[in-house]
């Protein structure tokens, strides 16, 4: 059983069919509501295996082995991370205080994408690297204050425990939506999704630190950051919406997957709707509003438990 | 710094308008591409109007046409579309209303060679032949 | 703090037309920058004495590829000066048209391309959205989408019909409603005001100085139109406002830009209904008599100057073409001083450029 939880459900294939899915649907979303008709289903497909079909180059002076070691780290620590993360319920492993694992094993691909940008040594990557490591501390803190919240609330750092808590009480994001606001912010922050998108603007920086890397490096690194969305958008669900319990009766899965995708549309609704943030004013934003606003949201959930 | 949640949420009706309204591009191959009757497209010759009198190829700017003339009743008029600017001057210039553009788009080819077209090939004895 | 020296260009995503900067970097702060111009030189100006005068409206189109009518108008008006020759009134007020819906379809292009440069590419899809409406117009009307080849010496190469201006006025009534939510946005829109506030400042001092000319100036405080300014047909008897703002950032530039479009779209509705009955061109003398003439207009981008000498025999034997864009090009150093990295892209997007305008 746990092989089959490993590579296909809720593991490995049936997270890399999610990420497909989930970067169709997104720039499907965006398209039609910029008037546009959108890629095909199997966009994401073709732009994965031409990715993987096409020459890998390497700039003089890069490091070799760091360039290309750093996107399998970082689709590692997203694909353990997933392990923990329960899709319908179901998970690969649990145990008390998986939540802090897996936060840490989120926060991993930040670190690599920064020191992707490090070891090829272009300007742009090197400026992007700057840029995502500043980004990480404004998004990171309000991000993980946010999702101490059902924790706290629930008394147990155990992800299954949270979702169990929701179950015979009711939606975190009921109890504490500033909270879940705050943790959608933080993923598009993590995700360096449209409005968040700053270390890899393209009219500023490029490609941001992946301006050097090609081929099978890069569609490394663009299917960890495809699975590391849908791992974030099933760990929102299961934090905040209360896993795949709705009313009693529902089968599990048609309803995780419906809250899903609610979070992927709130996602793509937010990158339509905004201008990219300039690095300060991310900062600001990040240190003024959403740190201040996730402790006044921890304060409150401490409160409730009285 | 006024904080006013409108200036946040400005753009919600225009997508939303934007979803139910039909989608402005088309999947290209699939749908069909309609070029404008207007359009000015590439040059045609009525054959039987040209008199070789070459008004068109001295006011083309892009050297796009071309006269061999051999004597007054023999003249063949080439044309280039890959040097066409497709500016329409040519159909200007006529005196005959000889010349005049259609709304199509000059067709892809391998070489360079395969596009050059005769628009007229006159001869003494027959009255004209279109190439 | 050690030095970094960023290359925007000759190819950058942020750019659509090669130029070249050279930023020097003290962490995100540009503290120096210089430019290189030149990548676009087609040496349009000499070409134009290889070339008879008929031919060079058309090559005279090319030199932009977004004010292509603008051009056109100006040189025909020169060369007509010199001819001694009097458009029909049709005539102007068909060019004038056309320079609207011009001038409409310049604005919101570059509406699209700044919303690009700031990661909003929603009102970049709707702003070229919108402006397709007008380029459907302009090919209708004239065969061409870019380059419209609408002009000949002597007067317009196109005519309309009365059912033909019918569906253009229905066409701008789509066009006013969208064109709203547009301006709408800029003017309302959080994200979009926050980036572009503030940034790439012009004074009025520095705009004399640089004699920066079109909508950047306009949104430095200074009042110049050479529509309204000239007195002279069809503006003379069209009722429209100048937008100005005293601001003189990237914000106060869209909306002048934005604003002006508006303003374009009543002007095309008042030219439609106020068209004058008659010919459209008409006859030009076979040579052009020995002289010289200077014409202007008012491009999308400010004030385009051409000069034109002719010897008497078939080519010109000097033109000379003086675009708005290459006196805005040169405040870019004072505008690039002290921004950060990411207001880069808001800077040189701001002026409008068009390089292969400035080089020609």
């Amino acid at each position: 059983m746990v092989p089959f939880r490993l590579l296909v459900y809720p593991g490995f294939l049936f997270l890399f069919f999610c990420a497909m899915l989930f970067s169709w649907l997104d720039r499907r979303i965006i398209a039609r509501v910029q008037g546009r008709v959108g890629p095909p289903w199997y966009q994401p497909l073709a732009d994965f295996i031409k990715l993987l079909t096409k020459e890998d180059v390497l700039t003089t002076g890069a490091h070799a082995l760091a360039s290309s070691v750093l996107p399998m780290v970082s689709l590692v620590s997203v694909l353990t991370a997933a392990l923990y993360v329960p899709v319908a319920g179901v998970s690969a492993d649990s145990f008390d205080g998986d939540l802090i694992v897996v936060l840490f094993l989120l926060s991993m691909p930040a670190l690599t994408y920064f020191l992707a940008g490090w070891v090829s040594v272009g300007v742009y990557s090197i400026i992007g690297g700057h840029r995502s490591l500043l980004q990480y501390f404004s998004y990171e803190v309000p991000f993980l204050i946010a999702l101490a919240g059902p924790a706290v609330l629930s008394g147990s750092w155990r992800i299954a425990d949270i979702i169990a808590y929701q179950g015979h009480t009711i939606w975190g994001a009921l109890t504490q939506p500033l909270g879940f606001l705050l943790a959608v912010v933080g993923l598009i922050g993590k995700l360096k999704r449209d409005p968040l998108d700053i270390p890899k603007a393209k009219s500023e920086v490029v490609g941001g630190p992946l301006t050097e890397f090609s081929g099978r490096k890069l569609a490394l690194w663009h299917l960890a950051l495809d699975m590391q969305t849908v791992v974030g958008i099933f760990l929102l669900v299961n934090l905040f919406l209360g896993g795949s319990r709705f009313l009693t009766g529902l089968p599990a899965f048609p309803v995780f997957a419906l809250k899903a995708l609610g979070v992927l549309l709130m996602l793509s609704l937010a990158s339509a709707l905004y201008a990219r943030l300039r690095i300060d004013q991310l900062a600001t934003l990040g240190s003024r509003w959403l740190a201040p606003l996730a402790l006044l949201q921890v304060a409150v959930v401490l409160w409730m438990r009285g | 710094m006024p904080f006013r949640v409108r200036s946040l949420i400005y753009m919600v009706p225009q997508i939303i308008r934007s979803l139910r309204a039909p989608s402005i591009t088309v999947r290209f191959p699939f749908a069909p591409a309609v070029i404008p009757e207007g359009y000015r497209g590439v040059v045609k010759v009525h054959a039987e109007l040209c008199r070789g009198c070459s008004l068109c190829v001295r006011d083309c700017p892009a050297a796009a046409l071309e006269l061999h003339r051999e004597n007054r009743e023999t003249y063949r008029l080439i044309y280039h579309p890959e040097r066409c600017a497709y500016c329409g001057q040519c159909e200007l210039s006529c005196n005959f209303g000889a010349i005049y553009q259609v709304n199509e788009i000059s067709r892809s080819t391998l070489h360079l060679s395969e596009l050059e077209t005769v628009l007229v090939d006159r001869k003494p004895e027959e009255e004209d032949s279109e190439g | 703090m050690t030095k970094t020296t960023v290359p925007i260009g000759p190819q950058h995503p942020l750019l659509k037309e090669p130029m070249s900067f050279q930023l020097g970097l003290e962490g995100e702060r540009v503290a120096e920058s210089a430019m290189r111009i030149g990548y676009v030189h087609r040496g349009i100006e000499r070409l134009c004495q290889e070339r008879s005068y008929v031919q060079n409206i058309y090559l005279l189109e090319r030199v932009c590829g977004i004010c292509s009518h603008v051009h056109a108008t100006t040189y025909s008006r020169a060369v007509e000066a010199l001819m001694g020759v009097e458009v029909p009134p049709r005539g102007v007020y068909l060019r004038a048209l056309m320079c609207e819906f011009e001038r409409i379809h310049s604005h919101l292009l570059w509406l699209g391309v700044i919303a690009r440069n700031i990661g909003f590419d929603t009102i970049f899809n709707y702003a070229w959205r919108d402006r397709e409406i007008v380029l459907d117009i302009m090919e209708d009307l004239s065969g061409g989408r870019v380059s419209h080849a609408a002009n000949t010496l002597g007067g317009s190469r196109f005519d309309l019909t009365d059912e033909h201006r019918d569906k253009i006025l229905e066409q701008l009534q789509i066009m006013d409603a969208q064109i709203q939510l547009l301006l709408g946005a800029v003017e309302h829109e959080r994200t979009l005001r926050e980036r572009t506030r503030g940034i790439g400042k012009l004074t009025l001092e520095q705009i004399h100085r640089y004699c920066v000319v079109g909508p950047v100036a306009r949104a430095s405080g200074l009042d110049i139109d050479l529509r309204r300014d000239r007195h002279e047909a069809p503006y003379d008897r069209l009722e429209f406002a100048v937008p100005v703002h005293t601001d003189g950032d990237v914000w106060a530039r869209t909306l002048v830009r934005v604003q002006e479009a508006v303003e374009s779209v009543s002007l095309c509705r008042q030219i439609l209904n106020s068209l004058p009955e008659g010919p459209v061109t008409t006859r030009v003398p076979r040579r052009v008599p020995a002289g010289e003439a200077i014409s202007r207009s008012e491009a999308p981008r400010g004030e385009v100057i051409y000069y034109v000498r002719s010897d008497g025999s078939d080519k010109p034997a000097r033109v000379k073409v003086r675009t708005p864009t290459l006196t805005a090009l040169v405040t870019l150093s004072e505008q690039l001083a002290d921004v950060q990295m990411a207001d880069v892209s808001v800077v040189l997007s701001g002026v409008d450029l068009c390089i292969a305008c400035a080089d020609r």
